[in-house]
């Protein structure tokens, strides 16, 4: 009668256990998701900033700027002097 | 007092009425119970599992991204960028006053047309596609009932104008439709994914059923083209076709030891990330696609032609008259008389009748074989799609016109990819290089066209060109050593030929080497039909080929030629 007892307990323990294990690989796995979710928002916004920063670092916008903010203007014929 | 205590029967004693009566109760339950369990267990098994995996299964796409497009120095011209795409389900759409008007002007969509989506009998559609992200934060921020937004990506190409017909766009459904885009699209493009997943009630993903298929990412393309260059050409050319009211205009940079293009634009142009892009005349890439009559600018190789041969040395003289001269019923002329002038002089005023009476000395075969090994006719290995191989005809079928008239340009007809290929034997003593535009495809031995004295013989040649007495002084370089021909071509229009003197249209051309001691850059230039000023090649497309190359002179470190002379002569000293 004891020894049943006592197996009975063990089988209600155990039972417990890989309840509880399966509940907390669940949480992990959300978790897990929610890292993975949070990977490819960083990706996309490493693309982001790649395409603004290339478009932002483009000659043109670069020279347009130093033409307009900076008054920087390429030398004419006459400024220019070759050291021979 | 001594309680009297009950027995056990005394409590429980029920009568047998009652008794069978509750038994037939339990047993009635425990039937229906079990028929109950029977039902759903055996009778409506597969129904229910299905119904139950579908609210905790759920099978979500998994993206695979489409690889970028970077220039050589690691430069983005092409990338995906995520954005939204606004989904409307017209059964649960319900608008508050106003609302209406404010999503039609959110999506840039008149009321009529939302009107029109909302009587759709579909579930779910798209009211539109690939949507900034601030604007569809705009539109959540509405809260009409049955219009949600979904995560979607779009091409995107920082470059806008200036690389487009390179890197050429791709459609709504991500695949590749002109360029680089189209042409490695099985490359660029990946395998989109898809998992079975578990949620549980609240939704959260909890565990990972199977995983059907992995996503595989697209794979980038690295190009040779230098967007520094890219943006300069651009420019310049953009310049000279607005200054001389062209009709439009092309130009290509390589590295003339490699074959690698470094630019290759076209003007007039159009912005891939605007939606309209696919009805723009202006979107085949006219370096590769378009042929045209070189003119002049062929006289180079006819020239090394002639001087491989040994019928003619640098130094002999040949008598161009009167600046007319007559073959057969062709009358062929000069732009002006240049008497008896040298093989030098031929090219260095680009004298027609001077090449005709080389030419006559040629065979038809032997002159077709010299352009066919320059590549004239043939592909230039550059990978791009529509590219044409120009035209032309065996020389079985050439006229006795035609074998003159090839030798400076006409009768035969050629991209100004191929033109610039074609002077790669002068710039690598006599070796030609195939284009490259992928940086990963492998660089392929030249193959030798030229002796090396005769193509270092042109090369010097053609250095007068661009010198005080030359057709192309505006194409000089100060510091550099500059090598080139021009052409002044006559265009041929289909049904009216050639055109009457004053109703002609030309196409002003120009290909320079530089530094020609030691060379590095070919440039060609085309600009077609400029109508304002000078129409000559050397005045309207020298300038380009003068402002793109002496920017990639000093972007690449070369050394100036009369610098380089002094330091050669420094070395030698410290070896004395």
């Amino acid at each position: 009668m004891k020894l049943n007892l006592i197996l009975f307990s063990l089988l209600i323990i155990f039972a417990l256990v890989k309840i509880n294990a399966h509940h907390l690989y669940r949480v992990n796995y959300h978790s897990l998701e929610i890292e993975k979710r949070k990977t490819i928002e960083l990706k996309d916004e490493q693309n982001q900033l790649l395409i603004q920063e290339s478009s932002k670092s483009g000659n043109g916008r670069i020279s347009e700027y130093a033409k307009s903010k900076l008054k920087m203007n390429p030398p004419v014929k006459k400024q220019k002097k070759t050291i021979k | 007092m001594r309680k009297k205590i009950k027995k056990n029967h005394e409590f429980f004693e029920l009568s047998k009425f009652r008794r069978r009566f509750m038994l037939l109760v339990l047993l009635t339950l425990f039937f229906i119970l079990f028929s109950r369990a029977f039902f759903i267990q055996g009778m409506q098994k597969d129904f229910l599992q299905q119904e139950g995996f579908e609210r905790s299964n759920r099978n979500i796409e998994l993206y695979a991204y489409r690889g970028k497009i970077y220039d050589r120095n690691n430069q983005i011209l092409a990338a995906s960028e995520t954005v939204r795409s606004i989904t409307l389900e017209p059964n649960r759409v319900k608008f508050k006053n106003g609302d209406k008007k404010k999503l039609a002007n959110l999506l840039g969509i008149k009321i009529k047309s939302l009107n029109k989506k909302l009587k759709t009998k579909k579930n779910h559609i798209y009211l539109k596609r690939k949507v900034d992200p601030e604007i569809a934060s705009k539109i959540l921020a509405l809260k009409i009932s049955g219009i949600s937004t979904e995560k979607d990506y779009r091409r995107s190409y920082p470059d806008q104008e200036i690389s487009a017909h390179v890197v050429g766009f791709a459609g709504n459904d991500g695949n590749g439709l002109e360029g680089v885009e189209y042409k490695k699209n099985d490359y660029l493009s990946g395998t989109h994914g898809y998992k079975k997943i578990l949620i549980d009630a609240r939704r959260r993903v909890v565990d990972n059923l199977s995983e059907v298929r992995v996503p595989v990412d697209g794979k980038d393309v690295h190009l040779t083209i230098d967007k520094r260059l890219q943006h300069i050409a651009f420019q310049s050319l953009k310049k000279t076709i607005n200054d001389s009211e062209a009709i439009s205009g092309s130009a290509i940079l390589i590295d003339s030891k490699t074959g690698e293009i470094l630019t290759m634009v076209n003007y007039p142009s159009f912005n891939p990330n605007e939606r309209m892009r696919k009805r723009s005349p202006f979107v085949k890439n006219r370096v590769i696609t378009d042929a045209f009559e070189p003119g002049s600018t062929l006289k180079p190789i006819s020239i090394a032609a002639a001087l491989e041969k040994k019928v003619v040395s640098v130094n002999t003289k040949i008598d161009t008259g009167n600046g007319f001269y007559k073959v057969g019923r062709t009358q062929i002329t000069d732009t002006k008389p240049h008497g008896i002038i040298s093989v030098k002089e031929i090219l260095q005023t680009s004298s027609n009748i001077g090449v005709t009476k080389i030419a006559e000395k040629l065979s038809k075969k032997y002159l077709w074989q010299t352009y066919s090994n320059f590549g004239i006719g043939n592909l230039t290995g550059v990978n791009f799609p529509g590219e044409s191989k120009g035209v032309m005809r065996d020389y079985s079928l050439w006229k006795e016109r035609d074998h003159f008239s090839a030798s400076y340009g006409y009768s035969v007809s050629t991209t100004i990819a191929q033109l610039a290929r074609a002077y790669t034997p002068f710039a690598n003593k006599g070796e030609i290089k195939n284009l490259r535009l992928y940086k990963g495809d492998p660089i392929k031995i030249g193959q030798r066209v030229l002796s090396i004295k005769t193509s270092e013989a042109v090369l010097k040649i053609m250095e007068s060109v661009t010198e005080e007495g030359g057709t192309a002084i505006q194409a000089s370089i100060p510091g550099y050593r500059v090598a080139g021909k021009t052409g002044t071509a006559r265009q041929f229009i289909k049904g009216v030929g050639y055109g009457k003197p004053g109703e002609r249209k030309y196409n002003a051309s120009f290909v320079g080497i530089a530094p020609a001691s030691n060379p590095k850059f070919i440039m060609a230039i085309t600009i077609e039909d400029p109508s304002k000023g000078s129409n000559y090649g050397g005045v309207v497309a020298g300038p380009i080929f003068r402002r793109v190359v002496s920017e990639a002179l000093k972007i690449y470190s070369i050394p100036q030629d009369g610098i380089e002379i002094e330091a050669e002569i420094d070395n030698d000293k410290k070896e004395i």
